[in-house]
């Protein structure tokens, strides 16, 4: 077998079993770099039972590392104590690039503090959004200048996140590239016989009930639309805080046959139950880059949406302003302009829009770029750190040092020879 | 030399090669992959166009803010004289007789000023339900004086006096200095936790230092005195300040010379003490506030969640 052009390393604390818009994104981005003849590891903690190495679709090998989750699945802050580990499995599998997700992960900051002590190019994908004013956000903006102080190239879900992330750890807006997430449009397929738009028009809403998306908008603009339209109705699909004060809008305005509450949707069903409208609302009140829309429009729907500018071309998305008269309107001008609406030519545009492999490829220019940048020794990497701040500056460098001198350790204690090189095992045809 | 040779003209320059075709405009989306001639790391003028710096920053003026500091200073004023009141109670340098002159005066004096700045409160009928709370509430103070007065028997006095400091501290710590936790009925904001745990923490204290006096009359005076302040001091201060803004000057001022007149006759040490406190609250800390302003950078923008603009009623 042709030795693989690059070697990947995914950290993250998020990947499957656990569900949800980074841990797909790094599935998906691994199995499109392992048909472009890539080897990709992913990295994350133990999730119940399930810790050791698994071996996915198409050779994918996953290390569940023995750490417990601690909170909302993030591992134990331990700073030193990922470094054995980590320090093996790059090892091991010979990686060259140590690629991390979501700034989140307390796993992902600590692998890309080991792997650029000992020498690895080191590339990072932010997939959120954050503020600066709260006491969360601002630490959590500072782990994040520590870490980007020393990083090869970052990686932008959105426009939106690019110049937030840049903010938020003062990097150069030229390190950061801008990859958006794609959709699997094989799975999100029209119907084959649409549903006929004619007597009723079927407006559908997937999301999880709670503020961050804009629940509270939905119960004022889910009675309005109704009273306006007498041949809609919803299906809400998901589950969360705010299912309560749907309900109780539900039995104030008696519209129990025109709202159906789905509960939570399993993604495997998301697309039959996407299938059975014609248009489908996003109320989130901030996003970094939304998935679900991506989906609703490979599956044919037309999209109503707050807050997201530059994800669909203007023909397939009604943008509206977070306000329930505003979205009344948009959902309006969504109903007039439905019959001009072709499922199967919306699906086939949006194959070309967005694609797995496109993102594939792009990220792919990254690692090369980051291969390129030269190598900088332990004294002049400090110099960087010291810029984030009058006291952080000198504690992030007091952290690389240590961090420094434990590895050196333990290449005394275990020599980068005793650490035994795993195969490479052709998994594909 | 020449340089044309004879019959040879030299050969024509080759034809400049065609300009590369302009590349398409950047456009700031995220569909369409790679944009042809651009990177992915293309960064142009529009980037943080629609960063909004320091939006809702109040811009200060350090008379007004040393103006609104007179409140702290006053309220510290009349804390300071309920505690020179424990500390002649407990010295026996005022008898009972005494201190429930004191209250009574108190009281007529305050419903005088709430009956005067408040126009709401001149019906009759509110005026009856508050003589009646007023009624039931001395009468169940007079009823639990002797439970109070044997409650701390078993503690020692250090303890007692570190926990009563501990508690006005805290007290003054979390107290609500812009309005008052007691409103008249029929106001808009309800209390917050903090100024909650503040009047709490005040009503403890008066209960731990009046179960250390000797006798019954003793601690139904002293209870009824320092619940009478701690709870409508605020609410007068209030409706002072808001009727008109020279009298609350006035008032301030008046305070704060009573309770250094006291302070000094008191102990020298002490009054040097509350004079530097005053000093730093009124002058001090508005001048370091105007100069740490010049500090603040607020950063909104396109990634802020967006703000409701309907309450959620539950």
């Amino acid at each position: 077998m042709a030795e693989p052009k690059l070697r990947v390393l995914m950290v993250s604390d998020f990947f499957f079993p656990n569900f949800g818009g980074v841990e797909n994104h790094i599935y998906y981005l691994s199995q499109c770099l392992l048909n472009l003849g890539h080897k990709v590891v992913v990295m994350t903690h133990a999730y119940g039972n399930r810790s050791g190495v698994r071996y996915m679709t198409g050779g994918l090998k996953v290390y569940y590392v023995p750490w417990r989750p601690f909170t909302m699945q993030n591992t134990f802050p331990t700073v030193y104590g990922t470094l054995p580990i980590v320090r093996t499995i790059l090892k091991r599998e010979r990686i060259t690039v140590v690629h991390g997700h979501q700034a989140f992960s307390t796993l992902c900051h600590e692998a890309l503090m080991h792997a650029r002590t000992m020498g690895y190019r080191v590339v990072f994908t932010d997939h959120s959004l954050y503020g600066f004013a709260d006491v969360g956000s601002i630490h959590m903006n500072k782990v994040l200048q520590f870490t980007l102080a020393d990083i090869d190239q970052a990686i932008c879900v959105s426009h939106t996140s690019k110049e937030n992330t840049v903010l938020r750890s003062g990097l150069a807006p030229g390190k950061v590239f801008m990859i958006p997430n794609a959709v699997d449009t094989a799975m999100f397929k029209p119907a084959d016989v649409r549903p006929s738009s004619d007597d009723v028009i079927t407006i559908v809403v997937i999301s999880r009930l709670v503020y961050r998306k804009g629940a509270d908008l939905l119960v004022e603009v889910i009675p309005e639309v109704c009273r306006l339209y007498p041949n809609v109705r919803f299906v809400v699909g998901g589950d969360g805080p705010k299912h309560v004060r749907l309900e109780e809008m539900r039995e104030k305005h008696s519209l129990q046959d025109r709202v159906e509450m789905l509960g939570a949707v399993p993604h495997s069903r998301v697309r039959s139950v996407l299938v059975t409208g014609h248009i489908f609302l996003n109320s989130s009140l901030t996003e970094a880059f939304c998935i679900a829309i991506l989906e609703a429009a490979s599956c044919g729907l037309l999209t109503v949406s707050t807050r997201v500018g530059g994800v669909l071309p203007d023909d397939m998305v009604v943008l509206a302003e977070p306000d329930p008269d505003d979205m009344v309107r948009a959902i309006e001008k969504a109903i007039s302009i439905l019959p001009s609406i072709n499922p199967e030519e919306m699906h086939n545009r949006m194959k070309k829009l967005y694609s797995w492999q496109d993102v594939a490829k792009r990220t792919e220019i990254v690692y090369d770029r980051a291969l390129k940048c030269s190598n900088r020794n332990l004294l002049e990497r400090l110099s960087r750190f010291l810029s984030c701040g009058a006291w952080a500056g000198k504690v992030f460098c007091m952290v690389m040092i240590i961090d420094y001198l434990l590895w050196r350790l333990l290449q005394l204690l275990q020599p980068d020879d005793d650490i035994e090189e795993a195969p490479d095992i052709n998994f594909c045809n | 030399m020449d340089n044309n040779l004879a019959g040879d003209s030299p050969p024509p320059p080759p034809p400049p090669p065609p300009p590369p075709p302009p590349r398409p405009k950047w456009r700031k989306v995220a569909y369409g992959g790679m944009q042809i001639g651009y990177d992915d790391n293309y960064t142009d003028e529009t980037f943080l166009e629609e960063m909004v710096m320091n939006a809702n920053v109040v811009r200060r003026d350090l008379l007004k803010v040393m103006k609104d500091s007179i409140s702290i200073s006053q309220y510290l004023c009349i804390v300071a004289l309920v505690v020179l009141v424990w500390f002649h109670t407990l010295q026996s340098s005022l008898d009972e007789t005494s201190l429930l002159l004191l209250d009574l005066s108190l009281l007529a004096l305050g419903f005088l000023v709430l009956l005067l700045t408040e126009e709401k409160m001149l019906s009759l009928r509110l005026l009856l339900r508050y003589v009646t709370n007023i009624t039931f509430f001395t009468t169940g103070l007079y009823v639990l004086a002797p439970v109070y007065q044997t409650l701390t028997r078993s503690i020692s006095s250090d303890s007692i006096w570190a926990v009563t400091v501990s508690l006005l501290l805290l007290h003054l710590f979390l107290h609500d200095y812009s309005g008052s936790t007691i409103r008249a009925p029929g106001a808009l904001k309800s209390p917050s936790l903090t100024s909650c745990i503040s009047v709490n923490a005040s009503v403890v204290a008066s209960v731990f230092v009046a179960s250390r006096l000797p006798s019954r009359g003793h601690v139904f005076a002293v209870m009824l005195f320092s619940l009478q302040v701690f709870l409508f001091a605020p609410l007068v201060a209030y409706c002072i300040k808001k009727f008109s803004f020279g009298l609350h000057l006035g008032f301030s001022f008046a305070l704060m010379g009573l309770t250094m007149y006291y302070v000094y006759a008191l102990h020298r040490l002490f009054f040097v003490l509350f004079l530097v406190l005053v000093v730093v609250v009124n002058v001090v800390c508005p001048y370091w506030l105007i100069r740490m302003q010049e500090y603040k950078f607020e950063i909104n923008g396109p990634w802020d969640e967006a703000k409701l603009c309907f309450d959620i009623t539950d």
